[in-house]
């Protein structure tokens, strides 16, 4: 893979990491100076004699924004075989890194969208034998920042061009209908929770008593209910829809009862309930944008808010986003479809959440309810490498993401697919001012090496007229 | 028509009887493709009995041979369809049939044949009718005769396999190998036994008379002793029509002896591929399966296989599509995917765009089209000829002009891919079945 084209920082070749970068790619590897390189040689046999076929993908100069709050600049992440292996600000690249250098730059954690229909082909079940990982769909979701999305109650991973691995977790979360408007179907839903906890508690039981008398009974699982016994034990997240104030509280005494943290989609009367919400251990799905209005009915505030997702967040509510549709349809040229889950984000962010939050509620929430929060959702070690490359911040309706990387791969590049290529093609122009003063200021101290060949090659790709304007920047 | 077909078998019959006369013909034409070697300028085809003798430039021809003499023409192999319906009307579902073979539903002595070969398209590959699953095994014929065995070439040349990105044809694929695992353990272990039996029975033979009277000492009823008597008269018995008849191994299940085809190259797959992740997911579930199979890509409107083109190209599979131009998925971008298949390292057969008269005349200027568009002309030949020839396995016979190769030749009056070139002539097997030429 050829460098990214993150042209301000690749000028000043700067930290150790870099440098070291730079002389892996010349092609005289060998004539070469200094100490650092003996270590890396060393450290390179090692794994070589360890594993011949570990692939290392790294990202460099980088503004990272891991997702776990804070960030920091000139960073590089590094994987291994598509987990990160190390994060930090000078750290050695093993022989032979793929590296994708995001000068000027920033790199947040792939997002995660709660729920998505029609990313993976027509099928809406059976993915492992069915996904269609070629899709347009699934390439426009890339480009718009989403690594991993919720489809049929399924986690699934956006491995393009890939069918293994693409499944990350088959049944995640189930949807109960709690509803008022059917007092049958809640009825017999309470019924099952009573029969379900009743079996777990005689089992918990049986279990204790099995130590002393050996002849105990096994209770029997008549009139429990599977699912809900997996959903009691936490091994699969209860959804609710729920937008009306009562239905909400109804979902939370539930909740509390039988001691569960539910998911509730919807949500929209949230902030009138959120200490019921934030005392029950919720999670919402919200969409800041929703707008419905108060029912006259009642005298008690109502209807939605666009505070609604930071009111909830502020009661210990842990929120994620959605944008109104699921799919990939006409409506995201009104920016309402899941390809707008930043933008809806943003709104967030309006609505007072802070943007760490929103971020949050994006990338590693999601990835909680999905069941998959210890492979993504953050930049860390041990997790998947599923990066975005933005020229800015994320949720800023300007920026896009340059490039998406998938399992250590770079799976996405916004110069190289039809979709958004021709909107604003030079990425300079939308680079941080600080950050072109901070770069070209420390480029013209020290000229770095090799840095006359890599303006030549920007000349090649992007026409002189773009290499002279560059020139009279940095003068 | 009729009146048309009538005179050309006028002419056929009259020319056929000119050949036969000293069952052998020399053509002078101005250019041959061979397609196994190239062009040759100002050639001489010798024939005899239906069969090409030689080829080569300006070569003598004995006197009393007659003489077709076309300098003016361009003569190429008979095409070769190897993905066709001419003739065929059954219907099929999407079961799992790969014992059902094409030829079982010929119909010899239908007008679709002639009007077939009229069009220069000299040999077909049948396959059996199917929307989905393994509808069978297709078959290689020639479009006259009259009988089904006179027309087959080769039975069983290929196995359909049409294939979607679903659970159920992944498990037809994998289930039907391990029922051939299945019967191989079971073979083994009936050979092991027949082994055995076989040291066993040499050894009982020495030790028979001793162990007979140790038997009468032995304890026991005497009904016993019968039997076991009994027992080792019928084994003897046994063993003797064993060793003239040798091991004889158990008899697969019709439906899994394509597969032990399959493994053992005697078989080739055809699958069927609608889209790139088709071709992901029938590489999963074949696995580590060492088969001999080509891909059958319908080009249709907005189809994606251009995504796994260098894969597929890698691994030097052939590729069986229609000349057409697509357009990237979502746009009006178009693409010349036969050529890009071809620039990836894959082989390429070019079909007909269907099975009728009118399409198999429009063959050659459809393929024009994708030369005109970038695909090599040799390769665009080869891919209506040689290529399909392989593919049905009967290369050997027909596909180019070649020594010993059924004499099959078409003869334009200019380049075969130009759009204002006509076919003038069909020699089939020797004989001109379609048109005129000069003697």
């Amino acid at each position: 893979m050829k460098l990214g084209h993150g042209q301000l920082g690749r000028r000043i070749l700067l930290s150790v990491s870099s440098a070291l970068l730079a002389l892996s790619f010349a092609p005289t590897a060998s004539a070469q100076d200094a100490g650092g390189e003996e270590k890396k040689d060393v450290s390179a046999s090692e794994d070589a004699a360890k594993k011949e076929e570990d692939k290392w993908f790294a990202v460099i100069n980088a503004d990272v924004y891991p997702g776990t709050g804070g960030h920091f600049r000139d960073g590089t992440i590094l994987a291994k075989n598509g987990k990160i292996e190390q994060i930090g600000v000078e750290v050695d690249l093993p022989e032979g890194t793929t590296v994708l250098d995001a000068g000027g730059l920033r790199v947040y954690p792939g997002l995660v969208a709660y729920a998505s229909s029609g990313l993976f082909g027509a099928s809406s079940s059976d993915f492992a034998d069915t996904v269609n990982t070629f899709s347009p769909n699934l390439v426009m979701a890339l480009g718009n920042g989403i690594t991993t999305a919720g489809q049929s109650g399924a986690a699934l991973k956006l491995k393009r061009g890939e069918i293994e691995g693409v499944l990350m977790k088959e049944k995640a979360t189930t949807l109960l209908n709690f509803s008022a408007q059917n007092p049958q179907g809640r009825r017999s839903l309470l019924e099952k929770f009573d029969a379900s906890a009743r079996y777990l508690r005689d089992y918990r039981a049986w279990e204790e008593q099995k130590k002393s008398d050996k002849d105990a009974k096994e209770p029997s699982k008549k009139d429990s209910d599977a699912t809900i016994v997996q959903v009691l034990r936490g091994d699969v997240r209860a959804r609710f829809q729920a937008d009306d104030r009562e239905e909400l509280l109804g979902v939370a005494r539930l909740a509390q009862k039988y001691g569960f943290r539910p998911v509730i989609e919807g949500c929209r009367e949230g902030w009138t309930v959120a200490e019921e919400l934030g005392r029950a251990g919720a999670y919402a799905v919200v969409t800041p944008r929703d707008r419905t209005d108060k029912s006259e009915e009642l005298v008690a505030a109502g209807g939605t808010s666009i505070e609604n997702a930071a009111i909830l967040r502020r009661h210990g509510v842990q929120v994620a986003i959605v944008p109104s549709s699921k799919g990939v349809d006409l409506g995201g040229i009104a920016g309402r479809d899941i390809l707008a889950l930043t933008v809806e984000a943003g709104f967030g962010v309006r609505g007072g959440l802070t943007n760490e939050a929103a971020l949050e509620a994006i990338t590693v929430v999601p990835a909680r309810l999905l069941g998959v929060e210890h492979r993504v959702g953050t930049i860390e070690v041990g997790k998947d490498c599923d990066l975005l490359v933005c020229d800015g911040d994320l949720m800023h309706y300007e920026t896009f993401v340059q490039q998406a990387v998938v399992d250590g791969k770079v799976v996405y590049e916004k110069n190289k697919e039809l979709f958004y290529a021709h909107i604003r093609p030079n990425i300079d122009s939308v680079l941080a001012p600080e950050t072109r003063v901070d770069k070209g200021q420390e480029g013209a101290a020290k000229p770095a090496e090799g840095e006359a060949k890599d303006k030549e090659e920007k000349k090649d790709e992007k026409g002189p007229d773009q290499g002279d304007k560059k020139d009279d920047k940095k003068d | 028509m009729k009146l048309r077909n009538l005179l050309s078998s006028c002419v056929a019959l009259a020319l056929s009887s000119l050949a036969t006369a000293g069952d052998l013909v020399a053509i002078k034409a101005g250019h041959v493709e061979t397609v196994s070697h190239g062009c040759i300028q100002h050639a001489v085809i010798l024939v005899e009995d239906g069969k090409i003798v030689t080829v080569g430039k300006d070569l003598p021809i004995e006197r009393g041979i007659p003489i077709i003499e076309a300098p003016d023409l361009w003569i190429v192999p008979g095409f070769v369809d190897p993905y066709s319906r001419v003739g065929l009307d059954a219907r099929g579902g999407s079961e799992f049939n790969p014992q059902i073979r094409a030829e079982a539903e010929l119909f010899p002595r239908n007008e679709e044949f002639e009007e077939t070969l009229e069009t220069g398209v000299t040999t077909l590959g049948l396959y059996p009718p199917g929307s989905g699953g393994m509808p069978g095994q297709a078959c290689a014929i020639r479009p006259v005769g009259a009988t089904a065995q006179e027309m087959l070439i080769k039975s069983g040349s290929y196995l359909l396999f049409v294939f979607r990105s679903d659970a159920r044809s992944k498990k037809m694929l994998k289930d039907a190998f391990e029922k051939a695992d299945e019967y191989v353990e079971k073979e083994k272990k009936a050979r092991e036994k027949w082994d055995k039996d076989q040291s066993k029975k040499k050894d009982d033979k020495k030790d028979e008379k001793k162990e007979e009277k140790k038997e009468e000492k032995k304890e026991g009823t005497a009904a016993d002793f019968q039997d076991e008597v009994a027992q080792d008269k019928k084994d003897e018995k046994a063993e003797k029509t064993d060793a003239a008849k040798g091991y004889v191994p158990p008899e697969a299940d019709e439906k899994i002896k394509p597969f032990l085809d399959l493994r053992a190259n005697k078989l080739r797959m055809l699958v069927t591929l609608f889209g790139a992740a088709d071709w992901l997911h029938f590489s999963q579930a074949l696995g580590k399966e060492k088969i001999g199979y080509d891909l059958r890509i319908a080009l249709t409107r907005d189809i994606d296989v251009y995504e796994v083109a260098k894969q597929i190209g890698e691994k030097k599979l052939r590729v069986v599509m229609e000349p057409e131009i697509t357009t990237m998925a979502g746009t009006l971008r178009q693409r010349n995917l036969p050529a890009e298949f071809v620039a990836a390292g894959a082989k390429l057969v070019l079909l007909p765009r269907g099975d009728s008269p009118t399409a198999l005349k429009n063959w050659p200027r459809n393929v024009g089209e994708i030369i005109a568009a970038g695909l090599d002309r040799d390769v665009a030949l080869r891919a209506m000829t040689l290529e399909p020839a392989e593919m049905l396995g009967i290369a050997e016979r027909v596909g180019s002009v070649d020594k010993d190769k059924d004499a099959n030749l078409l003869f334009f009056n200019g380049d075969p891919f130009e759009p204002s070139s006509k076919l003038i002539a069909v020699m089939f097997e020797g004989r001109i079945v379609h048109g005129e030429v000069q003697q």
